[in-house]
């Protein structure tokens, strides 16, 4: 049989998938009485009903005429996700500074739009409107510079600023 | 008896709302709305979760209007870049586009952002007003609801939000229940088991909402956004002469009303408001039109009608929040995730225990119906002017915001990790057509859910007939049933069709 909805099949696809794997990793949350219905019940039901419904899309995509597959835009997803990664990775040892002007340039890079010379001017304002609000203002625990833990780097900037 | 309530009660909300902090943090609100309104791409959701970890530096009733604020902000400054740029800063002003815009084209830029501000204030008054009526009667009708009634009733919230989800029916459904078993992940309060945390000491409290919604919608918006390349046709001209003639006023009064009570009834039905208040106004807006041909070439009633909606509805959607503590949006889930945050659990008994913060959200939202008018017809050309800054600028620091915002939670650099992933998703579902509303209701109504099902099940010792012989319990049920059937009728089905495809 034809495929008439790329897209109505990767959904059902993705809801079957999933459904299963909760089915399959809930097998062994017990189920209580009825009385008191244990933690296995609701991923139970709802599990099924998620496949039900991917099953559903899945006859769907066979009879009924719809919309394809479109192409994703890789580079946008990919650097954002990095810039979103960088910022969780270095936020604790790194400090805002390094943590900000990492993942705002992965950010940057995600466009072929971005003019790196307003790109650069507009960083260095975020990253000062965002010390003085974050850290000064609300007091938030941030280091503003690395930490001890990542001392080689912290060096060398003490060494920039001409201690 | 009834009205000297209503008046004591307003008076008592009036007085909160009246001190010099909680104005300052309505007009905090309303700036922080129109700004991130006009600005298409930036919606009230994701500035919601943004502002939510800050809010609890500030006291209850300052954190709630200021939050409330940005809500309806939005929808008045979403109407601004609909008309003056053709974009739809929020998706609640699609339709203005249509005749705001020509309305610009044609020199009328200044009439059509009054009458859009006029409709907005006068449709903000009316549903303030209701809201004050409906409360009381409501809450008192919410407390004799037993775990069976509660769980019913959130069965047929969620049938609403797939009903009036765009797009697919299946695919809501389907969101709905993806939504309900990824509430479920962490410990189950019942029982102390961990649901699917695959021991990840992150996992067991559960995933955030404010990562998830932050994922879903902020950093999947960046990633769809910077694919579009951007086209601002700005009308150059000054705006001129802000007063509507007596002619356009005559013409906007009626679209005003009718928009005003189409959007406060649609406000409250769950997965409904503001974006669904705009399209059916439009829509009865050129039924009853002598002139209907003429829609889409700068027609006043296209604009006024819509508009007044829009707010009405995203006034409204306040109301099953604030008297049965249900969600009937994402952004009412944000306004729960803010009482949360203040130690307020959400339900009936709010207004009974903590009248002064209810009744002061309810009277300042007229407050900031006022400043916003106020606000947006003098200072248009500041507003404007905020559009002249590039996407490839603003993603950037929408991505820093989303970042920064999840990380202050918790300071939990894995919550942020979180966002990463969700927003794949999030891109995902957008390829799919899969809009993430039904989602984040599934998510949200998902474990209350749970809870109320077994208290239910414990009552009754175990019998699910419970669920049909309460009769609230049984009626709600019963809605939700014919909901169902009746949308899968050919003809209604196709009329919805017709209703979303504008």
């Amino acid at each position: 049989m034809r495929i008439k909805s790329g897209q109505d099949l990767l959904t059902g696809l993705l809801f079957i998938v999933v459904g299963g794997a909760g089915l399959w990793i809930g097998a062994d949350y017990p189920m209580g009485t009825a009385q008191r219905p244990g933690t296995g019940v609701l991923p139970y039901i709802l599990s099924w009903c998620l496949i039900g419904t991917g099953g559903l899309l899945w006859i769907k995509a066979m009879l009924a005429e719809g919309p394809g597959l479109t192409g994703w835009a890789w580079r946008p997803i990919i650097m954002i996700t990095l810039a979103t990664i960088a910022f969780a990775l270095l936020i604790d040892q790194g400090g805002l500074v390094v943590a900000m002007l990492v993942s705002m340039t992965l950010a940057a890079l995600g466009t072929p739009e971005t003019r790196w010379r307003e790109y650069t001017v507009f960083a260095v304002i975020m990253i000062v409107i965002a010390i003085a609000m974050f850290i000064k203002g609300l007091g938030m625990p941030i280091p503003i510079w690395p930490t001890q833990s990542a001392d080689w780097i912290a060096s060398g900037l003490e060494l920039l600023r001409g201690r | 008896m009834e009205t000297g309530e209503l008046l004591s009660n307003l008076a008592l909300g009036f007085s909160v709302a009246v001190s010099l902090q909680n104005l300052f943090w309505c007009l905090m609100g309303a700036i922080i709305g129109t700004a991130i309104g006009v600005l298409p791409g930036v919606g009230p959701v994701a500035t919601m979760a943004l502002l939510l970890p800050a809010t609890y530096f500030l006291p209850a009733e300052g954190a709630l209007i200021m939050l409330a604020g940005i809500y309806y902000g939005a929808q008045y400054g979403g109407s601004t870049t609909a008309i003056l740029v053709n974009l739809p800063g929020e998706a609640s002003s699609v339709v203005t586009c249509l005749d705001g815009y020509q309305m610009a084209r044609q020199g009328r830029a200044g009439p059509a952002l009054a009458i859009a501000a006029i409709g907005s204030f006068f449709a903000g008054t009316v549903a303030t007003v209701a809201i004050a009526v409906a409360a009381p009667p409501l809450t008192r009708l919410a407390q004799q609801f037993a775990p069976a009634d509660y769980f019913s009733l959130m069965t047929l919230g969620l049938v609403f939000a797939i009903v009036l989800a765009r797009g697919s029916i299946i695919k809501a459904l389907g969101m709905v229940f993806l939504g309900m078993l990824l509430g479920l992940v962490g410990t189950d309060v019942n029982t102390g088991n961990t649901r699917f945390t695959f021991d990840i000491g992150d996992l067991f409290d559960g995933i955030g909402f404010v990562p998830l919604v932050m994922g879903v919608f902020g950093i999947a918006e960046i990633m769809a956004n910077l694919t579009n390349s951007e086209r601002r046709d700005l009308v150059s001209s000054k705006v001129s002469g802000l007063m509507p003639t007596k002619e356009d006023l005559k013409r906007s009064i009626a679209p005003i009303l009718r928009g005003t009570f189409l959007g406060g009834l649609l406000g409250i039905l769950p997965g409904g408001g503001a974006v669904l208040a705009s399209f059916s106004a439009y829509t009865v807006e050129k039924k009853l039109s002598r002139t209907p041909e003429k829609f889409g070439t700068g027609m006043i009633e296209g604009v006024a009608g819509p508009e007044s909606a829009n707010n009405a509805a995203a006034q409204t959607s306040f109301i099953p929040m604030l008297t049965l503590g249900i969600p009937s949006n994402a952004v009412m889930a944000m306004m729960i995730g803010g009482m949360m945050i203040h130690g307020i659990v959400p339900g009936p008994q709010v207004m009974e225990q903590k009248p002064g913060l209810f009744w002061g959200m309810i009277v300042s939202m007229w407050f900031g119906n006022l400043m916003l008018v106020v606000l947006n017809l003098p200072l248009i050309g500041i507003w404007v002017r905020m559009l002249l800054v590039p996407y490839r600028l603003l993603a950037v620091a929408i991505l820093f915001f989303c970042c920064i915002g999840v990380y202050s939670l918790n300071n939990s650099a894995n919550e942020v990790l979180i966002i990463a992933f969700f927003g794949v998703v999030g891109y995902l579902f957008m390829k799919l057509d899969c809009e993430p509303a039904p989602l984040l209701m599934g998510f949200l109504l998902g474990p209350m859910m749970e809870v109320y099902m077994r208290r239910a099940m414990l009552l009754s010792r175990g019998d699910p007939l419970v669920f049909v012989q309460r009769p609230l319990s049984l009626s709600f049920l019963l809605i939700a049933c014919l909901l169902l059937l009746f949308i899968v009728l050919p003809n209604v089905r196709k009329a919805r069709e017709v209703a979303f495809s504008e």
